[in-house]
C-alpha cells in the first residue's frame, strides 16, 4: 500500500522536551501541601505479625500519621482478588508492605520508620514453585480457592496452586505411539526485573469533597480508577487518575501494582496529597517481578521430520500474590509451541504461590519462557534425529491453513515466520562464521518465534478526534506511551487517515481518567494494531462529517463528494470544490447563517472476536498474531568464559513499518533486555526468601559495551487485516528469540547445552572445565 | 547545626544552608526544584543524575552537598535555557530519546567529554556511555547520536 506518512520517519513529539529534562514525570510532580510516605518492609518473607509498636515512630518530628494494615479489609485483583494493600496479620514476601509513615518530608519519613518495631514469627520459606507444590509444603494463602477469580482461572484449594492451567488437543499419546523419536528436557528463566529507568510511584489525594486524586506512572490508569472507586466506595467517575510521562515500563507498570498501598496510606491524611516513589530496592522487591518459569517440554517427531506432539508442564514460581502472575502462566502455556504446527498439545502450566515477590507482566511474559524451551529443544531434536535445526524447524512452521494450539486457523494475514527466518538465515551465513583461534570459541544460533494478541474482555482503546479549522489536527486517546513511540504512531496514522502532515497533529502527552477515552491498559504490542484502528475509524467519522457539511456548499450528495485533506471536491467536476478548513466547524452559508457538525469524533477498537477459552484451552486469541525469527553470532573468550555478541539479526513480519527508525530502536532496546537476561540479570533468592542483588551494582543491567557489534534488523511486509494499514506491533517481540539462539549458539561454540539462564563467564568456565576443555 | 555552602549553579552564585548530610541530587530536586536530573539508582551506577562539577561529570546521588564549597556546577537546566543543545539536537535526531528519563545525564556527560575533548574517539565515547543505563534503545541510536554530536560541538567551536 502506498502511504503518504505511514512508512517514513518522524521525529517524536515529545523527544525536544525529554532530552532537555522538562518532561515531568512523577518524582517531579510538586502539590501544595504535599506529604511523603515512606514503607516498611519485614525481616522475613514469610511470618506472622504478632505485634506492630508504632508509638515512638509517632512521636517522630514531622510525621503526620502512621499507618498499619489492622483495619484494612479490602483485597483486589483484576484475575484473583488475592492482594492486599498492606500486611494485616502476615506477610508472604520480603518486599510486602507492613507499615507506612506519613511526614512532611521525606527525610523525615525516612528517619521515622525506623522506630516502628514489629514482632515476627517466622515460617517456613519457600522460593521455587517445586518446593510449594511438594506434598507437606506449607500453606501460602491459606484461603486460596475462596478468593473471588474469573471463571477461565483453576484454582486448587488446600495447595499452593492458584491456577491451573489445561489445553488439551488432539491426544499426546497418539502422537507418542506415532513418534520415532521423543525429546524431553526442562529449561528454566528465573526471575528478573523489567527494571525501568524510572521506578514506580504514585501519589493519592483524598480531597474533602469525597474525590479521590492519583497520580501514577502507570500503563492502566483506568484500571486504577475503577480499583480505588470500589474499594473507597465512590463513583468511578469521582476518581482521577492522571499519568505523566513514564521513564520505560517493559510490563511492569501495567496492571495495579502500588497504587492500591499509596491509596490505603493517603487514607490517613485526607485532604492533602500524598506521595511515594520507590527506591531502586523497592522497585525490585515491592512492585512485579518477571518470569520465574520453569518449563519441562516433551516433542514427539516422525522420523521425516514431521513434529507430532508437545507436552509441556511448566512450573511458575508466581510469587506470594497470583492475580497479575496468573496470565502470566497461562500465556507460557499456549505459547509455548512457538510457531510450529502440532496436531496433539498437552500443555499445562501451573500458577504457585511462593515467598518471593509477586510476578507480574514483562516484556512478552510467557512467551520468551515457552519459546526458550522449544527453541532449545529443537536444536536438540534434531541433532539427535541428525538432521539441520534449520531444515527441521522449516519442515513444521506454522502459515496459512494449518490450526494452532488453540485451535485458530492461521490465514496469509498473519504473516510468515518463514520468509522472516530465510531472511535472518542468509543474514547470518552472508559472512562464514570464524573459525575457532587461540583466544575465542565463536558460534551461531537461531530461534524462531510466534507473538500471540494480547485480548481481555472489554480490552477497547479509544480516541477522540477533532479536526481544526486551521488544518491542525488534535487527537485524544488513553494510550501510555512508555517509550515505544505510541505518540509519533498516532500523528503518523492520524496523519495518513486525514491527509494530514503528521506534525500538524496534538496528541495528549499527559492521560487523565476525567479527559481521556477509555483504555482497558496499553500492553501486549496491542496499541498499534487496536489504538490505530480507533484512530482510522474516528478519521474516517470525521472525513463523513466534513462530506456532510461540504454537501451544503456543493449542492451535491455527500457520496460523490471526494476528500484530499485540503479539499472537498465534486468527484466528477474537482474544480468545483470548498476547503476543509471552511467546513471544520459546520458550513456558514452566504448570509451568514451556519449549520452542519463540528468535524469531530471518537470511536475505540478492540480486537475481533476475542473471546474466553473453553475447558480443554481451545478458544480465540484475537486473531492478530506476529511471527519473526532472530539468530546470532557470538564468541566466547576462552580465558574469561566472557560472551560477546559480534551479531544479532532479527526479522519480524510487522504486516508494515510505520516509522523506520523507531522500529529499529524498538529492536535493538528488546534484543539487548533480551541479552540482558540471557546473559546477565537474575533476582538472587536465597532459600530464607531475601534477595541480595536489589540494586544495579549488583543487579547488572547490560551497558552500550556489551550490545550487539552489529545488528542487522529486517521486516517482512505482509498486511495485517486488523491493524491500520496492515500493521502489527512489535513491542516485546525482540526479546523472545535472544536467550534460545545466544544458548543455540553457546552449544554450536562449545558443545555444552545449557538449560538455564543467564549464562555467566563462571558457569561457562566452569562447564568448559567439567568438559576437560578449559585452556 | 547548619551548615552554609556557597558555589556556583549554572552561572549564577548560590548559597544554601544544610542542616544535615545531603547528596547533590537531593538538593538539586528538592530544595532548589531542578528537577531535570533523574534518579534511577541512587548508589552510583545508572547515572540518569549525571551533573558537571568543576568540569567533570560527576554522578549528583553519591556527591556529597558539603562539598561543593566553591565549586561550580551545571545541571541540564543550566544547558537547556532556550535553544536545543547541539547535543541534544543530535540525541533527538538519532532516535536516542525513547522514554527519555536517560537522556538529561547522557546529555550532560557528553557535554563535559566534548567540552574537555571536543576530538574524542569513539572509545572514549563508549568508555563514558558504558557509566549509563537505557533500557529502551539497546545503545545503538545514542552512540550514533553522540557521534553527531561530536561533530556539531567541534564546528560550533571552530567557528
Amino acid at each position: 500500500m502506498d502511504c503518504l506518512y505511514v512508512g517514513k520517519d518522524f521525529q517524536r513529539p515529545d523527544a525536544i522536551l525529554k532530552a532537555q529534562g522538562k518532561s515531568v514525570f512523577l518524582d517531579d510532580i510538586r502539590l501544595p501541601g504535599m506529604l511523603y510516605a515512606e514503607i516498611l518492609r519485614p525481616e522475613y518473607a514469610h511470618a506472622k505479625i504478632i505485634s506492630i509498636d508504632t508509638s515512638a515512630a509517632e512521636a517522630c518530628p514531622g510525621v503526620v500519621a502512621v499507618v498499619t494494615g489492622a483495619s484494612c479489609s479490602y483485597i483486589y485483583g483484576d484475575n484473583i482478588a488475592d492482594q492486599i494493600p498492606m500486611a494485616v496479620d502476615k506477610v508472604r514476601h520480603i518486599g510486602e508492605a507492613v507499615a507506612a509513615v506519613i511526614a512532611e518530608s521525606t527525610h523525615q519519613a525516612r528517619e521515622a520508620i525506623k522506630h516502628i518495631v514489629v514482632q515476627y514469627e517466622p515460617l517456613p520459606v519457600q522460593v521455587d514453585a517445586l518446593d510449594s507444590m511438594r506434598p507437606g509444603a506449607v500453606l501460602i494463602h491459606e484461603k486460596n480457592g475462596e478468593y473471588w477469580h474469573l471463571p477461565a482461572i483453576h484454582p486448587v484449594p488446600g495447595t499452593n496452586i492458584a491456577g491451573h492451567y489445561r489445553l488439551k488437543k488432539g491426544d499426546f499419546e497418539q502422537a507418542l505411539a506415532e513418534a520415532d523419536f521423543v525429546i524431553e528436557e526442562e529449561f528454566n528463566y528465573p526471575l528478573i526485573s523489567c527494571a525501568a529507568i524510572e521506578t514506580h510511584g504514585a501519589i493519592v489525594w483524598f480531597q474533602n469533597d469525597g474525590t479521590i486524586e492519583c497520580w501514577s506512572n502507570s500503563q492502566c490508569p483506568f484500571i486504577i480508577r475503577d480499583e480505588l472507586a470500589h474499594a473507597y466506595q465512590v463513583p468511578s467517575a469521582a476518581v482521577r487518575v492522571r499519568v505523566p510521562e513514564i521513564g520505560g515500563s517493559f510490563g511492569y507498570k501495567s496492571d495495579i501494582t502500588i497504587e492500591h498501598t499509596v491509596a490505603w496510606i493517603a487514607s490517613h491524611a485526607k485532604g492533602r496529597p500524598v506521595k511515594w516513589v520507590a527506591s531502586r530496592k523497592a522497585d525490585l522487591e515491592s512492585t512485579l517481578l518477571g518470569r520465574g518459569i520453569r518449563t519441562r517440554m516433551k516433542i514427539a517427531a516422525r522420523k521425516d521430520g514431521k513434529f507430532l506432539g508437545i507436552q509441556v508442564r511448566s512450573y511458575h514460581s508466581t510469587g506470594a500474590y497470583a492475580d497479575t502472575g496468573v496470565n502470566v502462566s497461562h500465556a507460557a502455556g499456549h505459547n509455548a509451541t512457538g510457531p510450529y504446527v502440532f496436531d496433539h498439545c498437552d500443555l499445562q502450566s501451573f500458577t504457585v504461590y511462593t515467598n518471593t515477590p509477586p510476578v507480574g507482566a514483562c516484556r512478552g511474559y510467557g512467551h520468551p519462557e515457552g519459546q526458550f524451551a522449544v527453541e532449545r529443544l529443537i536444536d536438540m531434536l534434531a541433532r539427535k534425529m541428525g538432521m539441520d535445526p534449520f531444515d527441521l524447524r522449516e519442515m513444521n512452521y506454522i502459515g496459512p491453513g494449518s490450526v494452532n494450539a488453540l485451535g485458530e486457523k492461521m490465514y496469509v494475514a498473519n504473516g510468515s515466520v518463514r520468509n522472516c527466518a530465510e531472511k535472518v538465515r542468509k543474514a547470518l551465513s552472508a559472512s562464514p562464521k570464524p573459525a575457532e583461534d587461540e583466544r575465542f570459541f565463536y558460534g551461531r544460533g537461531f530461534a524462531a518465534n510466534m507473538k500471540s494478541p494480547k485480548g481481555a474482555p472489554f480490552q477497547t482503546k479509544g480516541c477522540i478526534l477533532k479536526r481544526n479549522k486551521d488544518g491542525s489536527v488534535t487527537v485524544t486517546i488513553g494510550g501510555l506511551e512508555v517509550g515505544q513511540g505510541l505518540r509519533t504512531v498516532v500523528q503518523q496514522v492520524a496523519g495518513e487517515a486525514l491527509q494530514v502532515p503528521p506534525h500538524k497533529v496534538r496528541v495528549n502527552f499527559e492521560v487523565d481518567t476525567l479527559n481521556s477515552p477509555y483504555e482497558w491498559q496499553t500492553i501486549g504490542s496491542m496499541f498499534t494494531t487496536m489504538g490505530g484502528r480507533a484512530i482510522v475509524r474516528a478519521a474516517n467519522r470525521v472525513i463523513a462529517i466534513l462530506k456532510k457539511n461540504a454537501s451544503y456548499a456543493l449542492r451535491c450528495d455527500e457520496d460523490f463528494i471526494g476528500y484530499d485533506g485540503q479539499w472537498l471536491f465534486v468527484l466528477s467536476d474537482p474544480d468545483c470544490r470548498i476547503a476543509v478548513n471552511d467546513v471544520a466547524l459546520g458550513y456558514m452559508f452566504p448570509d451568514g447563517v451556519t449549520m452542519g457538525e463540528l468535524a469531530q469524533a471518537t470511536s475505540d477498537a478492540r480486537l475481533p472476536r476475542y473471546s474466553g477459552f473453553d475447558e480443554n484451552g481451545q478458544g480465540g486469541a484475537g486473531v492478530s498474531y506476529t511471527f519473526g525469527a532472530q539468530g546470532c553470532d557470538l564468541r566466547i573468550e576462552k580465558s574469561t568464559g566472557k560472551v560477546t555478541i559480534d551479531h544479532f539479526v532479527s526479522c519480524f513480519d510487522v504486516g508494515k513499518v510505520i516509522n523506520p527508525r523507531q522500529i529499529r530502536g524498538q529492536v535493538t532496546g528488546g534484543v539487548l533486555m533480551g541479552i540482558g537476561a540471557s546473559l546477565y540479570e537474575k533476582l538472587e533468592i536465597g532459600p530464607d526468601g531475601k534477595i541480595t542483588n536489589p540494586h544495579f551494582g549488583k543487579y547488572h543491567l547490560p551497558t552500550a559495551s556489551e550490545a550487539p557489534r552489529l545488528s542487522t534488523i529486517e521486516f517482512v511486509e505482509t498486511p495485517d487485516v486488523v491493524g491500520p494499514y496492515g500493521a502489527r506491533g512489535v513491542g516485546e517481540h525482540p526479546v523472545l528469540g535472544a536467550a534460545p539462539s545466544i544458548l543455540n549458539a553457546v552449544y554450536d561454540a562449545i558443545g555444552i547445552e545449557f538449560t538455564d539462564i543467564p549464562v555467566t563467564p563462571t558457569r561457562i568456565l566452569a562447564a568448559l572445565k567439567l568438559k576437560g576443555n578449559g585452556k | 547545626m547548619k551548615e552554609k555552602v556557597s558555589f556556583r549553579l549554572n552561572g549564577r552564585a548560590i548559597s544554601v544552608e544544610l542542616d544535615r548530610e545531603m547528596k547533590l541530587l537531593e538538593l538539586l530536586r528538592e530544595d532548589l526544584n531542578l528537577t531535570g536530573t533523574k534518579c534511577g539508582c541512587d548508589n552510583g551506577v545508572c547515572g540518569a543524575c549525571t551533573v558537571i562539577l568543576n568540569g567533570k561529570a560527576v554522578k549528583s546521588c553519591v556527591t556529597s552537598s558539603k562539598k561543593l564549597e566553591g565549586a561550580d556546577v551545571l545541571t541540564i537546566e543550566g544547558l537547556s535555557v532556550s535553544a536545543v543543545h547541539p547535543i541534544q539536537q543530535a540525541l533527538v535526531d538519532s532516535g536516542s530519546v525513547q522514554c527519555g528519563f536517560c537522556t538529561p545525564g547522557i546529555v550532560m556527560e557528553l557535554h563535559a567529554l566534548f567540552t574537555a575533548n571536543p576530538g574524542a574517539e569513539d572509545a572514549e565515547i563508549m568508555k563514558v556511555l558504558d557509566r549509563h543505563l537505557c533500557r529502551c534503545t539497546g545503545y545503538e541510536a545514542i552512540l550514533e547520536g553522540a557521534k553527531v554530536a561530536r561533530s556539531l560541538v567541534s564546528a560550533l567551536l571552530k567557528r
